[in-house]
This record gives C-alpha cells, sequence and structure tokens, in this order.
C-alpha cells in the first residue's frame, strides 16, 4: 500500500514526501485523514522495519485497542479515523517501537474468560497457565463435596490476579488466599479483583513466600488446594530472553535460581503445613523439572504423593499435580 | 493409539514450526463481515449445538504455534491461533478469533463440531437445516414487508381517487 500524502516532521519541521530517516525519533503523524486500514498497513511495516516482533499482530491489536475492540471489525477498515483516534493509534504504536509488550501498551489482556488490566511491571500471564486452571477446576469439581462445602485455595505469586481470579469466577463455592512479594502485583490483583467483582472471595497479601512461610500459613490454613506459577526459569536463561521480557517485566517473576528450583523446592516443603488431608498441589513449571521434582520430593517430602505430570498446549511435559498424604493410611 | 498419537503430533508441530517462518499459518486476525460458512457459534444457543455429534478428543490433533524453545515464562507472543485437525477426514480448522488460547481452542472444537455434522450428514445436517431455516424467515420477512409496502400504496391510491371523485361530484 503506497501513499503518498504529505507528512510534517516535528522533528526537521518540513513538510514533504515521507521520510522515516530519523531513526531517533517516531513516525510523524500524518497530515490528512487516513483510514484504519492504512494505519494498520502503515504500522506493520514500520514495526517490521524495525524489528519489532509480531508486526502484523502488535499493529492489529492496538488498533484494535484503539477503536475500543479486542480485534479489527473488518466493516471498520474503511472508516477514516478521527484526530484523536490517529494520535492515540501513533501514541501507543510508538510505544511498541521500544519493545514494550502489547499487553502493557494497551494495559490489558484476556486469560480465558476475562479481561484484565495489565501494567509494568506486572508479570503478564501466558496461554500455557489457562491450562493449569483447567487442571485444578476439573479436579475441584469432581471433588465428592463439591456442591455445596465452601474450599479454600492458597495461590503462591498472584502477579495480575489470572489465576485466582479464573478460578472464582468459575467456581462459585471457592475462596482464594492469595500472595504476591510485589506491592505492585498485590494492587493490580485487587484493582483487577474488584473490577470483576470477585474482591469478596479473595484476600490479597503482600508477602514474600521464600522469607515469610509462616506468616502466610497464619493467614490462610488450612486450604484444599494450592496453586503456583512460581518463577521457574533458570537463571542463566534469564538473561537471553527476548527485550519484551527483559525490559518490562519483573526479574523476579521470572528467576527461579540456578536449577530453577528455588521457589519450587520452598513451596513444596511448605506445603504439608497449609494444605489439609489429600488436599492438592498445582505447579507450572519448566519442561526439565518435572522428573528432577518427583526425585526430590520422594526424597524429601515424606508428607507429599507425586501424582502427575501434564503437558501444556505444546505436548511439553509443564504441569506438576502432587497430593498432600492422608495422615497414616497413605503409605505408598 | 496414543503413542501413535503423540509421534504424529511432533511429525505435525515440525511442519508448522516450519510453516510459520514463512506466511503466517494462521488466517486474518479480522473479523469477517459474516463469517465464511454458516456458523453456529455465535448465532445459535448451547442447545442447537449439543445436537451436534461429540468429538473424539482421540481423533485430534492440536497446534498451537508458541515457537522453538521451551515457551512458558521464557517467551511473551501475542499470537495464540490454534490449529486443530480431525484426523480420519483430515479437516482442519484454525482459530484465532479472541486473545485467550483457551477460549480459540473451545470455538475451534465447536467449529469443527459443525463442519462434521455437514460432512457426514449432508442435507440432513442440523447445520444446514438451521441454515436453511434462517433463509426461510428471512425471504418470509422479505415477502411480508413487500406486501404491507404494496398495500400502502394501495390505500393512498384509493384515497386520491376519492378526493377526486368527490371533486366531481359538484
Amino acid at each position: 500500500l503506497h501513499f503518498h500524502f504529505s507528512w510534517f516532521c516535528f522533528v526537521c519541521q518540513r513538510r514533504g514526501q515521507f521520510h522515516s530517516l530519523h531513526t531517533c525519533s517516531p513516525p510523524a503523524l500524518p497530515v490528512g485523514r487516513i483510514t484504519a486500514l492504512q494505519a494498520l498497513e502503515f504500522w506493520k511495516k514500520h514495526f517490521e522495519e524495525s524489528g519489532v516482533t509480531e508486526p502484523d499482530l502488535s499493529s492489529h491489536y492496538i488498533v484494535a485497542h484503539s477503536l475500543g475492540g479486542k480485534t479489527v471489525q473488518q466493516r471498520k477498515l474503511t472508516e477514516f479515523l478521527s484526530r484523536e483516534k490517529t494520535e492515540q493509534i501513533w501514541k501507543l504504536c510508538t510505544k511498541r517501537l521500544s519493545r514494550m509488550p502489547v499487553q502493557y501498551v494497551i494495559q490489558e489482556w484476556d486469560f480465558r474468560d476475562l479481561t484484565l488490566t495489565m501494567r509494568p511491571p506486572v508479570f503478564i500471564p501466558r496461554p500455557e497457565t489457562e491450562e493449569l486452571v483447567e487442571l485444578v477446576l476439573t479436579d475441584l469439581k469432581n471433588k465428592p463435596s463439591s456442591g455445596d462445602t465452601v474450599q479454600t485455595c492458597l495461590e503462591v505469586g498472584c502477579g495480575s490476579g489470572a489465576v485466582s481470579l479464573s478460578l472464582l469466577s468459575s467456581c462459585p463455592q471457592l475462596q482464594v488466599v492469595a500472595l504476591d512479594r510485589s506491592q505492585e502485583a498485590v494492587e493490580l490483583t485487587k484493582e483487577n479483583a474488584s473490577r470483576l467483582k470477585l474482591q469478596d472471595r479473595i484476600q490479597i497479601h503482600h508477602l514474600d513466600f521464600m522469607t515469610e512461610a509462616d506468616e502466610a500459613c497464619s493467614r490462610c490454613s488450612p486450604v484444599s488446594v494450592l496453586v503456583s506459577n512460581p518463577p521457574y526459569l533458570f537463571s542463566d536463561d534469564v538473561k537471553t530472553l527476548e527485550p519484551e521480557i527483559l525490559r518490562f517485566e519483573d526479574p523476579f517473576a521470572l528467576d527461579g535460581g540456578s536449577d530453577g528450583l528455588t521457589v519450587i523446592k520452598q513451596i513444596l516443603t511448605v506445603a504439608p503445613k497449609i494444605l489439609s488431608d489429600r488436599g492438592g498441589i498445582y505447579l507450572e513449571v519448566d519442561p526439565r523439572h518435572p522428573p528432577l521434582i518427583q526425585q526430590w520430593v520422594e526424597a524429601n517430602v515424606a508428607e507429599l504423593r507425586y501424582v502427575e505430570t501434564r503437558p501444556d498446549i505444546n505436548s511439553r511435559p509443564r504441569f506438576c499435580v502432587l497430593q498432600k498424604k492422608q495422615r497414616e493410611l497413605d503409605v505408598k | 493409539m496414543a503413542l501413535l498419537l503423540s509421534s504424529f503430533r511432533s511429525v505435525f508441530s515440525v511442519t508448522c514450526l516450519w510453516v510459520r517462518t514463512g506466511s503466517p499459518i494462521c488466517p486474518s486476525l479480522l473479523t469477517p463481515l459474516s463469517p465464511p460458512g454458516f456458523s453456529l457459534v455465535c448465532a445459535a444457543g448451547k442447545k442447537q449445538l449439543a445436537d451436534l455429534t461429540e468429538l473424539n478428543e482421540e481423533e485430534l490433533e492440536e497446534q498451537f504455534v508458541r515457537g522453538t524453545g521451551p515457551g512458558g515464562q521464557a517467551t511473551n507472543k501475542t499470537n495464540n491461533c490454534v490449529v486443530l485437525k480431525h484426523i480420519p477426514t483430515g479437516i482442519v480448522v484454525k482459530c484465532h478469533q479472541t486473545r485467550s488460547v483457551d477460549i480459540n481452542r473451545k470455538r475451534a472444537r465447536d467449529i469443527l463440531r459443525e463442519k462434521l455434522d455437514i460432512e457426514f450428514k449432508g442435507k440432513d445436517s442440523q447445520v444446514v437445516k438451521l441454515k436453511a431455516e434462517s433463509v426461510l424467515k428471512k425471504q418470509e420477512k422479505k415477502k411480508k414487508s413487500r406486501d404491507n409496502l404494496e398495500r400502502k400504496k394501495q390505500f393512498k391510491r384509493s384515497l386520491v381517487t376519492d378526493s377526486t371523485e368527490k371533486n366531481n361530484i359538484v
């Protein structure tokens, strides 16, 4: 798509043919009116030229958001954009040029059937984690007492609140206690909880599970479910992450130590104190972890039984399910 | 069977990754003016969908492109396209309608069920019948509004002739 209308460049104060030679300044606003399609095509091309990943999707989601939707409606493509809308698109797309994740640019993203506010540096939920919620929900619904009793769940490292709020939304009998060591995460979870009107069934605490586990135990025992997507990346791998993650997301939400197991081991060590008998643990982990975790638990945490490993949508071993043994009865 | 399926999956995933580096394997995100082929998913309620045959997960192969590497926390991508293949018939459904993978997976399955219904039942398929019903309803509506318009015109004409008659009576 070629468009030859003139641009006013704020940098060199010249009106003339479009020139993108100013590498340190973002693209100038178009002078005349353009259509949504032209904005889409322009930014897709500009992202490509600037080495921004997912140029077509980035452009699409930002333009869609500016037009008030989640995806762009075909019939809106030929509509001319107002000055305001054009400026907004330019402003947001310029942020994307700095490799800011789309979710932070538009300040929202979807997780299962929920739309959540997103804000740096709070960790952006990954699609794999939607599967973690499914696992927990399936087991919750299969529990014999699921119909009447109130069940409590503990989430360690709630981030934006995606997992906790998703569970609450799908399970009316559930109460949740959510923890995060990041103040920003705690605030964002509270904000999302209020917006989704789930604040009455969730308690959110600013606690570091590594150093304040006892405090955490006192806030919630006993729970029938412990769920976590703890930082599980290997420290060495963190250094090679894409700019979207390195520049904008909280490293504490990612780094699990040299073997990625630091926080996982702490969770499994403390779990027996928090869980009721036969309570379940659901963890998202690195694909290399499951056999290591199984071995480690069998050697170090007698009260827990390793139940199974479940794959993610790409068939990678991703989820570990464990259970607190019923005292004196469960021998194996 | 599960072993065959998992090896099938790995073959399929390699193919998908290779295809991904070229042109996008998923259709445009754009919400179309009218969905290609009649889709019950948006229009109908759960009751109608429930009449379609259930899917057997063993016969399905699902692919979600997250690229090479471990995925999970190590990657932040907005691509959540789901590709669902029905192995016995070779029918492939791609869904990129929403920003949630989970919902795209569910919708892909709903769309696949509709396609299988058409495939197996032909003109007896629920989907085809409902579409025919909907087309018929639209035709009836159009006919009704045309008839109404015609009646109004008739009435107006009769008013004019009445008044001219009156004028002629001196």
